[in-house]
């Protein structure tokens, strides 16, 4: 069906099967996508202050679960320090690794929603479709970083603080699951302005998710891997980059420094 | 009007013979009625040939291509990478499609039983209840009265514990 | 002489045969109504109330969390599954082999399998989030012009489920179409209309027997490879993942096999309690408890065999994350259901090498409960053991499953045994054609001890 084009936005023209079979069968119609958005982590710098995860929770309108509900393990997080410590304190060694979703090129997850409620998109983004989403919860069990999470139970917000829900973000019900995005809101509306701007391609740096905006000590650095003269492909050449589990051959876009200790 | 003569036995070996005789007598069609399946029935009246293999074949064949068909045309309507696998991949689909060919076999299988054997039956034909518990029937059916008559003389001869005339009723 | 001692020939007749199954169904005494009613009852309350609880709540009335995401609802999925296993293909093997002691019990087995499978789709509707749009999981054409993802193992799941559930019931039905005819003959009132409609007019003639041999022949063939395929693909769902101790290539077999022995058990229950219940002493005879028995026993060594397997190959490869997840099923937080699952189902049915045990009813029926009891908590742990120990520690968890889980649980072995209930009323739950078939083989194979069971002279088929 094609929308009724106004004014100033030009209309894309409805693209029948074979268009689309030849697009499909035209070589590298997986490796070329529109933007690879990156993220890159600088374990060094992270101290673990959890200021990303609040930035999340107020942008994306997660839930606050309560304490029983946490407590029986049902929080909703979408990023997290894991910690690891070794010794006893004052000689204790501690470890701060902020896991959220990875976004992984070869995700285990999408192959088994059985309705594509998660899927890889032409940016290189692994996304959750809430509308879809039935629930089975197996891409959860598939997630080898255990980064997705569901909802148990519909969530209210007690007055006044369903004010601060952010307007681009949906609420999502009960029995959908959910995860990190890389604030696609934050990306589409980046896209937009470029758009407007006359069709040029997002900036280095125009947009950055709420982590990485309120990361205090700029430990993580965003942004498209496509573009090599951007700061995350500048990262990505550091020795101390890694990918976690990265054995498992899932191709994560969430490359990592390793801390350098001694 | 059609009418039947149904001789009941008590022995299907005997029943078998009757048939076989009135088959050489030149009637028609002797069905030999009986509550278990009879070992000797195809010596007695002739092999029969059974169409329901063909439909199981071609029922499988038409779901072989049906379970592919939907998968792979369904994935390639809206393209939906996941996982980094190919849009078509032959390990997923295979499976689909042995799953569709049996489905459609077994579907193919059961129309092929109910064409064959002519079930279900819309016309009342000639039965003896005792025949679905201890007794063995042989019933053959006639437009003439006489030649029924002769039917049931022969069936008498071979030794029918009992032999019924049936009128059979017309919708 | 093992054929002839299946059944009392003494003084079975094929009008007692007729006539006790007729009667079977035709009677019904209070305690069936009781019964049955405490049946329906409890599927109401254990059930259908907690189910609408958690519909209105949402997954939080069962006890999930981060990471245990699946729980009793899966684990009770693939149990149920599991235990379809037993009649339909049992009874397609056995046919294609010829065994004759398959015949008295075979209908019953065969329905466990139906009503084991909606049972099981149903608790798929328990188990998803959003069971309201179930629906999506199938291919039909929509406005939102979407497919399901057939890449997925759960739709191969979908798939395959529905192909056994029309296998099944088509298989059943077949068989059972000129026991519907015996049965009409015998009826009156509404039973003789609803017998009339479901026998199809059978007769019983020589071509009606010829084609129905085959169509029953040329399902059994396709059922039994279905059937093999239908729990190997269950089994994908988990091994497909790329979880340390879900990710094994031996899991189709696994399934498979615990799906046999699960199903085999529940026949052995289903028997017993058919035997006890329904006056069928003559039919179901030890001989028939005496080969259930050593089948399962046969399956329980090939249970304990794979189950060594896993734990041999995990330790063996050295990888981290495996053998944490298998130190953790033998002695972590389920430490003791695990034990529990190795006693019930490996060491106990080794009493089976007994003859004197497997032909005495009442131990069987509680070897074979105990065995089912095992293969949940089989389920269970692998579900439970596996989510819980990931790759992250950061991210391991535990679960305990909560009372509305618990109760679905019970309320769906109460659903079982009420669409159990109702078949027994409907179909001749012992095949009478069958039973018949048997006594005339037994007749022919010994002359001198055939009193006439076909109610006349003697006979010999026409060899």
């Amino acid at each position: 069906m094609t929308p009724t084009p106004s004014e100033d936005k030009p209309v894309e023209p409805e693209r029948s099967l074979r268009e689309k079979w030849r697009e499909y069968r035209k070589p590298g119609y997986y490796e070329e996508l529109d933007y690879a958005w990156t993220m890159t982590i600088d374990l060094d710098r992270c101290m673990g202050c959890e200021a990303c995860m609040v930035a999340c929770k107020a942008e994306n309108n997660l839930p606050i679960v309560g304490e029983q509900a946490f407590a029986r393990g049902r929080e909703m997080q979408w990023i997290r320090i894991e910690r690891y410590w070794e010794g006893q304190y004052p000689d204790i060694k501690l470890r701060f690794i902020p896991v959220m979703c990875q976004q992984c090129e070869a995700a285990p997850c999408e192959t088994v929603c059985p309705v594509t409620a998660t899927y890889h998109n032409q940016d290189g983004l692994n996304v959750q479709v809430y509308n879809r989403c039935i629930g089975t919860r197996s891409c959860a069990v598939y997630c080898p970083y255990e980064v997705r999470y569901f909802n148990y139970n519909d969530h209210h917000w007690d007055q006044p603080l369903e004010q601060q829900l952010n307007p681009d973000v949906t609420v999502r019900e009960k029995g959908v699951m959910e995860k990190c995005t890389f604030c696609i809101q934050r990306i589409r509306l980046a896209k937009d302005h470029a758009k407007d701007d006359g069709r040029r391609r997002v900036r280095d740096g125009e947009m950055v998710p709420a982590c990485v905006q309120a990361c205090p000590a700029e430990a993580m650095v965003f942004g498209d891997r496509k573009d090599a003269a951007s700061r995350v492909s500048a990262s990505l050449k550091d020795a101390r980059a890694y990918r976690v589990l990265d054995e498992l051959n899932t191709r994560p876009s969430v490359i990592y420094l390793k801390k350098v200790t001694g | 009007m059609a009418t039947s003569a149904i001789g009941l036995f008590v022995d299907p070996h005997g029943a078998l013979a009757a048939a076989a005789k009135l088959k050489g007598a030149g009637f028609a069609a002797p069905a030999v009625i009986s509550p278990i399946p009879l070992e000797g029935a195809e010596a007695a009246l002739g092999e029969k040939k059974s169409i329901i293999k063909r439909f199981t074949f071609f029922g499988a064949i038409l779901g072989g291509a049906s379970g592919f068909t939907l998968a792979a045309g369904t994935a390639v309507l809206y393209l939906h990478p996941t996982g980094g696998r190919p849009i078509i991949p032959f390990p997923p689909f295979l499976i689909i499609t042995y799953e569709m060919t049996i489905l459609f076999g077994i579907l193919a299988t059961v129309i092929g039983f109910l064409i064959s054997s002519r079930l279900p039956a819309i016309r009342d034909r000639a039965y003896a209840p005792e025949a679905a518990v201890d007794r063995f029937a042989v019933a053959v059916t006639c437009d003439d009265d006489e030649r029924v008559a002769q039917a049931a003389a022969l069936l008498r001869e071979a030794g029918a514990a009992e032999v019924r005339n049936v009128q059979e009723q017309r919708p | 002489m093992e054929r002839a001692a299946n059944m009392n020939e003494r003084d079975l007749s094929y009008a007692d045969v007729n006539r006790d199954i007729v009667r079977s169904l035709v009677e019904t005494g209070p305690k069936y109504y009781i019964t049955l009613g405490c049946a329906v009852g409890l599927t109401v309350v254990c059930f259908l109330f907690p189910w609408f609880y958690q519909l209105q709540l949402g997954i939080a009335a069962a006890g999930m969390n981060h990471p245990q995401v699946w729980g009793t609802y899966e684990a009770g999925f693939i149990f149920w599954i599991g235990l379809s296993h037993s009649g339909t293909l049992l009874s397609c093997v056995l046919h294609i082999t010829r065994s004759s002691w398959r015949k008295a019990m075979y209908r019953s087995a065969e329905a466990m399998t139906l009503f084991s499978l909606v049972v099981a789709v149903i608790m798929v509707m328990v188990h998803v989030g959003r069971p309201w749009f179930i629906h999506w999981a199938f291919p039909y054409p929509n406005q939102m012009e979407l497919w399901p993802n057939f890449r997925s193992p759960l739709l191969f799941d979908v798939t395959a489920i529905a192909t056994y559930l029309t296998g099944s019931s088509v298989f059943i039905y077949m068989g059972s179409i000129p026991d519907f005819a015996a049965v009409r003959d015998r009826t009156t009132g509404w039973r003789h209309h609803m017998y009339t409609l479901l026998s199809l007019g059978w007769r019983g003639t020589d071509t009606e027997w010829h084609r129905l041999g085959w169509a029953y022949t040329l399902l059994a063939v396709l059922i039994i490879p279905l059937a093999v395929s239908v729990h190997s693909i269950v089994s994908w769902d988990w091994a497909s993942s790329i979880v340390p101790a879900l990710h094994q290539t031996i899991f189709a077999p696994y399934f498979v096999v615990g799906a046999i022995y699960s199903g085999t058990a529940g026949i052995v229950t289903v028997m017993f309690l058919l035997r006890k219940y329904m006056g069928f002493e003559r039919y179901i005879t030890e001989v028939h408890f005496d080969n259930l028995g050593k089948l399962l026993l046969a399956l329980s060594l090939i249970w304990t065999y794979i189950n060594v397997l896993e734990l041999f190959t995990g330790w063996y490869s050295g990888d981290s994350p495996e053998i944490e997840a298998l130190k953790y099923k033998l002695f972590g937080y389920y430490a003791p259901l695990y034990w529990e699952m190795i006693l019930f189902c490996a060491f106990a049915p080794l009493l089976l090498i007994s003859k004197r045990f497997r032909v005495s009813f009442v131990p069987m029926l509680i070897l074979s409960i105990a065995i089912n009891i095992g293969m949940y908590t089989e389920r269970f742990l692998i579900v439970g053991t596996s989510l819980s120990r990931k790759y992250l520690p950061d991210a391991w968890g535990v679960y305990v499953p909560s009372l509305v889980e618990l109760s679905i649980l019970v309320g769906t072995i109460a659903l079982f045994s009420t669409l159990f209930l109702l078949f027994v009323k409907i179909f001749p739950s012992v095949s009478i054609y069958e039973v018949k078939e048997t006594l005339a083989e037994a007749a022919a194979e010994v002359p001198e001890r055939d009193t006439g069971a076909a109610g006349g002279d003697r006979w010999q088929p026409a060899r």
